[in-house]
């Protein structure tokens, strides 16, 4: 039934896309407004239906029903609710529906209210716009329906991949898709002003799709990269797969179109540019839709090969004819009127910066496809690795990150050197201060040195910039500083959310910086409350966890980390063993912070869990990356904002602007908020103890017990002798195991300058007394009032022992019961050293 | 001034050619089937190299105290096209591990063992051959390409 009705919607929305393009072509023949009218309502109906059946795809995964092949194959009945809603999109046939959806909603949005410049391309972005959709409903329709019935009827679903139960994936696919499908606008406005022949104004009316494509592809990649983090456990958070790079490539060409929508705006030339990054980018949406789907490209998380590779390479085929054909059609129209700028002006920069974005996309492309082009060219097939990646790439950033540096130092026209000098003294000093701090904080090589002196030559820049505009307007309109900074962002927010956004690149450059040249990493076998050194940290291996949930078992390693002998945090990476999927999924465990992140992966451990192998990565400034980030986004959402507007509208006009905007306002900030809980919300495996076990070597802790008798025992009393002090309790049944082998070793060294001590954790005295008789024990014990001995020896579970030696500094921490025999050999090698 | 602006956009992919072309001759991996890599013998000492293979489930042998995993691999083709053909990457995998006639390589990879190591995955392998012989991997990525999308479990019930 749920998939009949399916079936019928896509359908139905497939008859009304085709319907809508001939209609708006028809009333573009005959002039006629009421063919234009039932064009528009096409689109809106279109938008409505495949809205129902993405609903309706919903539905069945909340219900379970499995008979419908796509629900099964990604969704369990004990999966959680929110990642039954992330399902929807998990798999190719899913995303193609959403993305089908999406496509229809934006060619609703773009075409629904022209304004006035809009008005000429709309009939023309209408035809184009259902077209894209159509071929999408297509595909969905007849390749890739996700409604498609099971030839028998599962008890259960397959579940969704472990590696895909993070929050970052509900938000990363969906942020992706709104961007791909985004990008379909300024593509459709282009083709639609080729047609037109009206090539000035198109740019201004896509600016802020072009801005909110770039927006969600932004937040997609951040949110993906972050994933790759908390997730995947290499350390890492950017591989340069061919799939993570078909995401990539489209956000450099409209991150390039952004810049040149500006200069066209300003009347500054950049026509052909404009049109031609526009088509680049849609066509580099459809390539990584086809990379993905086609199995052409060796890439490790390829969806599985499937027939819809050759459609999509069709479709590239068709597209890039078509917008050839309009374009050389066009010639004349495009010609501009010659421009006069000098290379050393801020146009001269922006060209630049085109230039860079493009040979950055071809250098990801021809990256991508080695493999096949050198099998080609060469015969031999040649494979580029993070390595080659990172090399070719890593100039062509430092040079775009120069060119914020320079940039905002030149004048709109030509510069000479004696401007420069006179503006360029922050850029400098910039750069000075940084390569001094970097050189303090202890980087040597010589590559991250200018790379961060680069860094500090943007950010100098940037902060003058800012800070010049700020003071001039807070002087000229007597305001005080804080408002005027609101007052000049509101403004003119293009211009300062873009400075917002620069700042957030050089914040993330920092972090690229770091983890990237400078990372440490290693592999370490703890052993149980052994200390090790690596990275700047001390490591103490505390103990081995094993619990199962309702769909795997997890096994917890605790780790504690010491930085320069003092307590930090407790760390628990951990593995999840799916048993059903006999599939094992390592979570890491980070200590964030902002000079470095301690990232551990729980490798392996020893069957009796007194031993774990973990990889210990440092990755310097990391946070600088996501922090970087989110100033980045931020920037984003402020230029993207809708500039106030100095005329009045008419009441109706303004109503439904406000409302625009709040709904915007609302989505805007849930997206934050969404980006920000799937980035720092859940707890990545650190635990905080107030205090950590104190470490081998450091003195231990002194306390005054109240023993059984009365009396009072303290540490400080024992001078000169060794102290076994074991934390226990009489309702834990190992305590009471190790208790007479305690017992034994007691009466073999009473009298060699030994002493036991037993401190009752969290118990009641008579139990304690009781025990103790039934026991026969004789070493002195004594209760822990309110837990405080147990709070500075770090004790949080017991049994747990330590011995101090005769210095009073601790010699031996063991976790979990003891032996009479690992008593003796610590006792004889310390008696022995006296 | 244009032909500034052509001088200038034209140094800047020029040195992008340069890093494109003297990286790929330095960092970039040979891409080879084990078949190719035991053809070029010991030619392929020493060089950067990337070979990819089906994992052989009964070979996989980890130490967790170096950590150190020893397995090996099975031939499958290189060409993409060539994979369609056979009928998908699944089958190509399967029939590679079930056939003892096909070329084999023995990795060793002085690291922790990948989650995703097990029988019949496509392990895409970066490394060096060594004069042994074995393969010494300093990355290993890993696929299984039915586990999602094709396998159904075993247990129906009457619709």
């Amino acid at each position: 039934m749920l998939s009949e009705v399916g079936y019928i919607l896509v359908g139905l929305a497939m008859a009304v896309a085709v319907y809508t393009p001939i209609a708006t072509f028809r009333s573009m023949r005959r002039s006629d407004s009421r063919w234009a009218e039932s064009g528009r309502n096409g689109a809106y109906v279109t938008a409505g239906l495949l809205g129902m059946a993405v609903l309706l795809l919903l539905a069945a995964f909340l219900g379970d029903q499995f008979q419908i092949r796509y629900v099964a194959q990604h969704s369990s009945r004990d999966l959680p609710l929110y990642l039954k809603v992330s399902a929807v999109w998990a798999g190719q046939e899913g995303s193609l529906l959403l993305w089908s959806c999406l496509q229809a909603l934006f060619t609703a949005l773009a075409v629904g209210r022209p304004s006035e410049r809009s008005r000429p391309l709309i009939p023309w972005a209408t035809v184009f716009l259902s077209l894209i959709t159509t071929f999408f409903v297509a595909v969905t329709l007849f390749l890739s329906n996700p409604f498609v019935l099971h030839d028998t009827v599962p008890a259960d679903g397959q579940g969704l991949n472990p590696l895909l139960r993070h929050p970052g994936m509900v938000f990363h696919p969906p942020a992706l898709y709104l961007g791909y499908v985004a990008l379909a606008v300024p593509f459709a406005f282009a083709l639609a002003a080729l047609a037109a022949r009206r090539v000035e104004d198109w740019p201004a009316v896509v600016r802020r799709w072009t801005l909110a494509a770039w927006l969600f592809l932004g937040v997609g990649l951040l949110l993906g990269a972050r994933w790759a983090y908390d997730v995947l456990g290499w350390g890492g958070y950017w591989g340069w797969d061919p799939v993570e790079n078909a995401g990539l490539m489209p956000w450099f060409t409209a991150t390039a179109l952004l810049h040149g929508i500006v200069m066209q705006d300003e009347k500054r030339g950049f026509r052909v540019w404009n049109i031609v990054l526009a088509m680049l980018s849609f066509v580099l949406v459809l390539f990584g839709t086809f990379t993905t789907r086609s199995g052409m490209i060796e890439s490790v998380h390829a969806f599985s090969r499937s027939p819809l590779g050759f459609y999509f390479l069709a479709f590239i085929g068709l597209v890039v004819t078509v917008s050839v054909i309009w374009m050389v059609n066009a010639g004349q129209v495009l010609r501009e009127q010659h421009s006069s700028d000098a290379l050393l002006s801020s146009s001269g920069m922006f060209f630049l910066t085109l230039i860079l974005f493009l040979t950055l996309t071809a250098t990801v492309f021809i990256g991508s496809v080695l493999p096949t082009l050198t099998g080609t060219l060469m015969g031999q097939r040649f494979e580029a690795g993070p390595e080659w990646f990172d090399r070719v790439t890593g100039p062509q950033f430092a040079a775009l990150v120069l060119l914020i540096g320079v940039c905002p130092v030149l004048g709109r026209a030509a510069s000479t050197l004696r401007q420069l000098r006179a503006r360029g003294w922050p850029a400098l000093v910039g750069a000075g201060l940084a390569l001094v701090a970097a050189i303090l904080a202890g980087f040597t090589r010589w590559v991250p040195l200018i790379g961060f002196a680069v860094v500090g030559l943007a950010g100098g820049t940037a902060l003058a910039e800012f800070g010049r505009d700020v003071t001039a307007r807070s002087r000229r309109q007597q305001e005080n500083p804080l408002r005027a900074v609101w007052n000049l962002v509101g403004r003119n927010r293009r211009r300062y959310g873009g400075y917002v956004v620069h700042i957030g690149v050089i914040l993330m450059a920092l972090g690229v910086i770091g983890t990237r040249m400078v990372g440490f990493e290693t592999e370490l076998v703890l052993s149980s409350g052994e200390p090790v050194d690596a990275g700047g940290y001390t490591l103490v291996f505390e103990e081995l966890r094993q619990d199962p949930t309702q769909d795997h078992s997890t096994t917890r390693a605790s780790v504690a980390v010491y930085r320069a002998g003092a307590y930090v945090v407790t760390l628990q990476p951990q593995v999840n063993h799916y048993v059903s999927l006999e599939q094992d999924v390592a979570v890491p465990a980070l200590l964030e912070g902002l000079r470095e992140d301690l990232y551990l992966v729980l490798a392996g451990w020893g069957d009796d869990g007194r031993t774990a192998t973990l990889k210990v990565f440092v990755n310097p400034l990391a946070s600088f990356l996501w922090l970087g980030g989110l100033v980045f986004l931020g920037g984003g959402a402020v230029a993207v904002w809708p500039q106030a507007r100095a005329a009045r509208l008419p009441v109706p006009e303004a109503r439904r602007r406000t409302i625009g905007a709040a709904v915007g306002l609302l989505v805007g900030i849930l997206v934050l908020i969404g980006a920000g809980a799937a980035m720092w919300g859940p707890g990545h495996g650190a635990v905080f103890q107030s205090v950590g076990h104190p470490l081998r070597g450091q003195t231990a802790p002194g306390f005054s017990l109240t023993l059984l008798d009365g009396s009072t025992l303290k540490l400080s009393d024992l001078h000169g002798e060794v102290a076994v002090i074991n934390f226990w309790a009489s309702w834990c049944p190992p305590c009471k195991d190790e208790m007479p082998d305690l017992q034994a070793v007691w009466e073999e060294y009473r009298g060699q300058g030994v002493t036991f001590i037993g401190i009752a954790f969290d118990d009641e005295e008579a139990n304690v007394q009781r025990l103790s008789s039934e026991l026969g024990i004789t070493y002195p014990l004594g209760m822990d009032v309110d837990l405080r001995i147990a709070t500075t020896y770090g004790v949080t579970a017991v049994p747990e022992t330590f011995i101090v030696d005769s210095e009073g500094q601790v010699a031996y921490i063991h976790i979990g019961p003891v032996s009479a025999g690992m008593l003796r050999e610590e006792l004889d090698s310390l008696l022995e050293g006296q | 001034m244009r032909g500034k602006f052509i001088i200038a956009g034209f140094l800047i992919v020029a040195a992008v050619i340069y890093l494109i072309v003297s990286n790929t001759g330095s960092t970039a991996h040979y891409f080879l089937t084990i078949e190719e890599l035991q053809e070029m013998g010991n030619k392929a000492v020493g060089r950067n190299i990337t070979v990819s293979g089906a994992v052989l489930g009964n070979t996989i042998a980890y130490d967790s105290s170096l950590p150190q995993v020893l397995f090996t691999i099975a031939q499958v083709p290189g060409d993409p096209q060539e994979v369609e053909r056979a009928g998908g990457l699944a089958t190509i995998l399967h029939s590679a591990v079930n056939d003892p006639g096909a070329p084999r390589l023995d990795v060793v990879y002085n690291d922790v063992k990948p989650d995703l190591l097990q029988n019949e995955a496509q392990a895409i392998v970066r490394g060096h051959l060594g004069d042994d012989g074995r393969f010494f991997a300093d990355e290993v990525l890993l696929k299984c390409p039915t586990r999602y999308e094709e396998d159904i479990p075993d247990q129906v019930e009457g619709s």
